[in-house]
């Protein structure tokens, strides 16, 4: 087991920001910060344990049919963790219960599946599953926080800028995803150009 | 040829593992779940009936000649007390807002005074008509009379009119003739001697 499979999401190849993958989760729920921490660990908890499974299966389940198998393995998951918390955590299910049936169509955890966890080995695929969860987790609520600072001028719920702050509601908006997720990927990657010279 | 069996009967493995894996899980957490969405429902009346101890649903005809003659009515509960008497009635209507059904549970007791109105679930915009579900906009309603319909201000709360949401007129519109039409159905009841005596 390498820390470096643990590390690698957060940052360096960070799902949202390098990678690009599960965009559309990422556009519809980043309009607070609270609804990109709820999805967030959602999303890292499902992707750590389906890591797992894809790790343990991946010597039996044959490469012609992997991604249904995959699909198959996921969403079983999903299912599974989504009645298990409606029935017996109908506290966290009542925050987070919306962001589950989100989780199956996020394409970062196939993309997990197939890049990594089809790959390497159980303990492997678990570091790299949370790394990339936690990495999705940050980007989110970056995402939410900027949306909701400028779209609502608020942050987690609490008012910041005071009454008189005309909030810009364009950034909680649909399109205001596609900007401030665009500006962000300029900032981070000017960032990343800089420090490569 | 072979090969292709061997890859269609590893599928079928798993896809058959999964499905026990759900049904399984669906057996276990069937009941916890009908449990939980029930409390829920229970807990949604109270908050807008604090004064009933329990709910009987209204059915039959009597449902019929409200959801028929008070749309959007859908639902309709008889509040009791401790001891078994009527102490208001709670209704669910489900409205059109912005962009489709708004759920709005309004509550009514034998004075004809609105004791409360909350939103469920909906699909307005976040930031505007989703303002909707906030304390600062429902509790408006609150000691609201029936004796006549509830209007809309887009300027300031007067008399029995409420002050709309900023940007989100349709949406408050629409939150306000869900409320109207329990009114109505209200008066229908009480018309008609009251149901639940």
């Amino acid at each position: 087991m390498k820390v470096s499979n643990l590390t690698n999401g957060i940052i360096k190849e960070n799902p949202i920001f390098v990678q690009l993958l599960g965009m559309c989760p990422t556009l519809a729920v980043t309009t607070s910060a609270i609804n990109g921490i709820g999805m967030g660990l959602a999303t890292t908890a499902v992707l750590a344990s389906s890591n797992v499974a894809i790790a343990l299966l991946r010597k039996f389940i044959p490469a012609q049919v992997r991604i249904p198998a995959f699909v198959v393995v996921i969403s079983t998951f999903v299912t599974v963790v989504g009645m298990l918390m409606e029935a017996f955590l109908p506290a966290l299910f009542s925050s987070l219960g919306l962001f589950i049936p989100l989780i199956v169509v996020n394409c970062i955890i196939l993309a997990r599946a197939e890049a990594f966890a089809s790959k390497n080995g159980v303990g492997d695929s678990l570091l790299d599953g949370i790394g990339m969860g936690l990495g999705f987790t940050l980007a989110l609520v970056i995402l939410g926080s900027v949306r909701e600072l400028i779209g609502n001028g608020s942050l987690f719920g609490a008012a910041l800028l005071g009454a008189n702050y005309q909030p810009a509601l364009i950034m909680i908006l649909p399109p205001g995803g596609f900007l401030a997720l665009g500006l962000l990927l300029a900032l981070y990657n000017s960032y990343q150009i800089k420090k490569a010279k | 040829m072979k090969d292709i069996l061997k890859t269609g009967i590893i599928l079928l493995i798993i896809a058959a593992v999964a499905a026990v894996a759900l049904g399984l899980t669906n057996e276990v957490t069937k009941d916890k779940i009908a449990e939980q969405r029930f409390l829920a429902n229970e807990q949604a009346k109270k908050a807008v009936l604090a004064t009933a101890a329990t709910f009987e649903d209204i059915t039959g005809e009597d449902l019929e000649a409200i959801t028929s003659t008070f749309a959007p009515v859908t639902e309709a509960y008889v509040g009791l007390d401790a001891s078994g008497a009527v102490v208001g009635y709670v209704f669910k209507s489900t409205p059109n807002g912005f962009s489709g059904a708004v759920e709005v549970v309004t509550g009514i007791d034998g004075n004809g005074t609105v004791t409360g109105l909350r939103v469920g679930s909906h699909n307005e915009t976040p930031g505007l008509g989703a303002k909707a579900k906030d304390a600062a906009f429902f509790d408006q309603y609150n000691g609201k009379l029936t004796d006549g319909p509830i209007g809309v201000s887009k300027t300031a709360a007067s008399g029995n009119d409420i002050q709309a949401i900023t940007g989100a007129t349709i949406t408050s519109v629409a939150v306000t003739s869900g409320a109207n039409a329990s009114i109505d159905a209200y008066k229908w009841i009480m018309e008609n001697g009251g149901i639940g005596k």
